[in-house]
């Protein structure tokens, strides 16, 4: 079944972002002055205002900061409700937000915050591969 | 003279009909019916206003009402944009640059589901924020504040049951509001007290939110005008003093919140207090954005009416109840009043009403609940829990 949910429109800012998404990468910005990595993508590091940004491979690992269940939705993601998504907290710092594989939204409470999770790639079209997170490890 | 009283709001007016209107209207109809109510109900003019607020209609309006005002505001970060309008005219009336300011709204959040309008921006789709969020099936502001609702569940052991009593609480105050929609079964056939089992049972919209963990989506019009000392004591109606006013941000996007229990609320309330020469202690009553239970929870913790993480308890113990230590949202708030979409203006209006003591009295021909406060702190929240307005309005 063809993809249909919304697909993101890259831009030059966000390009080397989905250019890695394809090789199934998670490319992260980091600051080359203050050595932060921050997201989302940026012309100008939020923490120390240098504009010499380079772009990280990133693990692809975090834990789960925050989640909530989308018991109705709208377009291709109607047919999913309920889902679950969640704010990771990135092993490399900062926050990136998505929807958890491997959870049961028909059960929240069992799912875990500080649980671990791993990225994955869906392809959304030909050039465009979506990241979600996948429960690895429950946190107890 | 200082900043703070430097301008008082005199008077606030809403359109002629406002909740769900039979009759399609459009957002321009609802801003001219409260712009003419408010005029007629304070005796200025509109050729008088100087200056024009609005959340990016200012342009529009003004050329409808056929005035060439010299200050023009088009502030529109949420809903708390109104709260900031009153702060820049505080500014413009103390620098000297204008007299009389107009602050308006006008909003079809529910007519717009029938003849488009609403008054809503559009998100650009390059911009990266939306371009790393768009893809994950969120669905308005529900879909968002849920998150904080499990936030403030996780970090201090409350429950969704402890947010319903503020909808339980927030509707008996709409009972004593007959403009309010959910006032009675004659306004609304789910209207009329509810229990807590009521908001627990109904119907889940994004967990932990149920439905009457939501605000409604109503149509809304409302204007208020503001003037110097000189104009305002000179009135047919009560001046009402704006003693303090702070805005602030955390952030645009909610993948930008630090903090999903905190809100910006405490910087725009500590600075607004510090105008005012005022602290929690001496507010009366709270006017408190009310788009979600826990938006208004929170929002109290922040502005120090209850301590951190108990907010709830304001309503769980009676205090914002009629005929409690500290009246909360008593026009029945964005949770049972109405909510357009951009509630700040809702609040300007009733802080007015109870400030100036005519919430008893035939404000748009409707009786409503006097609690004779002499002062309030209101405070709007826009976005997702991202920006915040605070004012401190005291009677005159």
């Amino acid at each position: 079944m063809p993809y249909n949910k919304p697909v993101p429109k890259p831009s030059p800012l966000t390009q080397p972002f989905w250019d890695g998404a394809k090789e199934g990468k998670l490319m992260l910005p980091k600051c080359v002055a203050c050595e932060r990595v921050h997201w989302y993508p940026r012309h100008i590091c939020p923490f120390c205002h240098s504009m010499n940004i380079e772009w990280i491979e990133g693990s692809g690992e975090g834990r789960i900061y925050n989640y909530a269940i989308q018991n109705r939705a709208f377009g291709g993601w109607a047919e999913e409700a309920p889902f679950v998504t969640a704010y990771i907290d990135l092993d490399e710092g900062d926050r990136m937000v998505t929807v958890l594989r491997g959870v049961d939204a028909t059960d929240p409470t069992s799912i875990k915050i500080g649980s671990k999770v791993k990225v994955e790639f869906e392809q959304a079209s030909d050039d465009i591969y979506i990241p979600f997170f996948r429960v690895v490890e429950d946190s107890s | 003279m200082s900043l703070s009283k430097a301008a008082a709001i005199v008077g606030a007016a809403e359109a002629i009909e406002i909740g769900y209107l039979e009759e399609p209207i459009t957002s321009l109809q609802l801003h001219i019916e409260a712009i003419k109510a408010v005029s007629d109900q304070t005796g200025i003019p509109i050729s008088d206003i100087e200056g024009v607020f609005s959340t990016g209609w200012s342009s529009e309006l003004s050329e409808h009402l056929g005035i060439h005002p010299k200050y023009i505001d088009t502030t529109s970060v949420g809903g708390c944009s109104f709260e900031m309008h009153v702060h820049h005219a505080l500014l413009a009336v103390y620098a000297g640059v204008i007299d009389v300011a107009l602050v308006s709204h006008g909003q079809n959040g529910w007519s717009a589901r029938r003849i488009g309008g609403g008054g809503h921006r559009g998100g650009d789709p390059t911009a990266p924020a939306t371009q790393m969020s768009m893809s994950y099936g969120f669905s308005g502001a529900p879909s968002n504040y849920s998150h904080a609702m499990v936030s403030h569940n996780h970090k201090f052991g409350t429950t969704p049951e402890d947010f319903a009593h503020v909808a339980v609480v927030t509707r008996e105050w709409a009972t004593l509001n007959p403009r309010a929609v959910m006032h009675s079964r004659e306004t609304h056939e789910f209207g009329g007290p509810i229990t807590l089992d009521d908001v627990n049972n109904s119907r889940i919209i994004s967990w932990p939110l149920t439905l009457l963990h939501c605000c409604l989506v109503t149509d809304h019009g409302g204007a208020v005008l503001i003037a110097k000392p000189e104009i305002a004591k000179s009135l047919k109606t009560n001046p009402v003093w704006i003693a303090g006013a702070a805005e602030n941000m955390s952030h645009s996007n909610m993948l930008e919140m630090d903090d999903f229990t905190a809100t910006s609320a405490y910087a725009s309330g500590q600075a607004a207090y510090e105008m005012a020469g005022l602290g929690a202690d001496d507010m009366e009553l709270a006017l408190l954005y009310d788009s979600f239970t826990l938006t208004a929870a929170i929002t109290a913790e922040m502005l120090g009416l209850a301590p951190r993480g108990e907010g709830y308890k304001l309503w769980k113990d009676g205090h914002a109840a009629p005929g409690g230590r500290l009246p909360i949202n008593t026009n029945g708030g964005g949770l049972s009043f109405n909510h357009s979409g951009m509630y700040g203006m809702h609040l300007l209006i009733e802080a007015y009403r109870q400030l100036s003591g005519t919430a008893e009295d035939e404000v748009n021909g409707i009786k409503g609940k006097q609690t004779n406060a002499r002062t309030c702190v209101v405070n709007g929240t826009g976005g997702s829990l991202s920006t915040t307005g605070t004012l401190v309005l005291v009677a005159d």
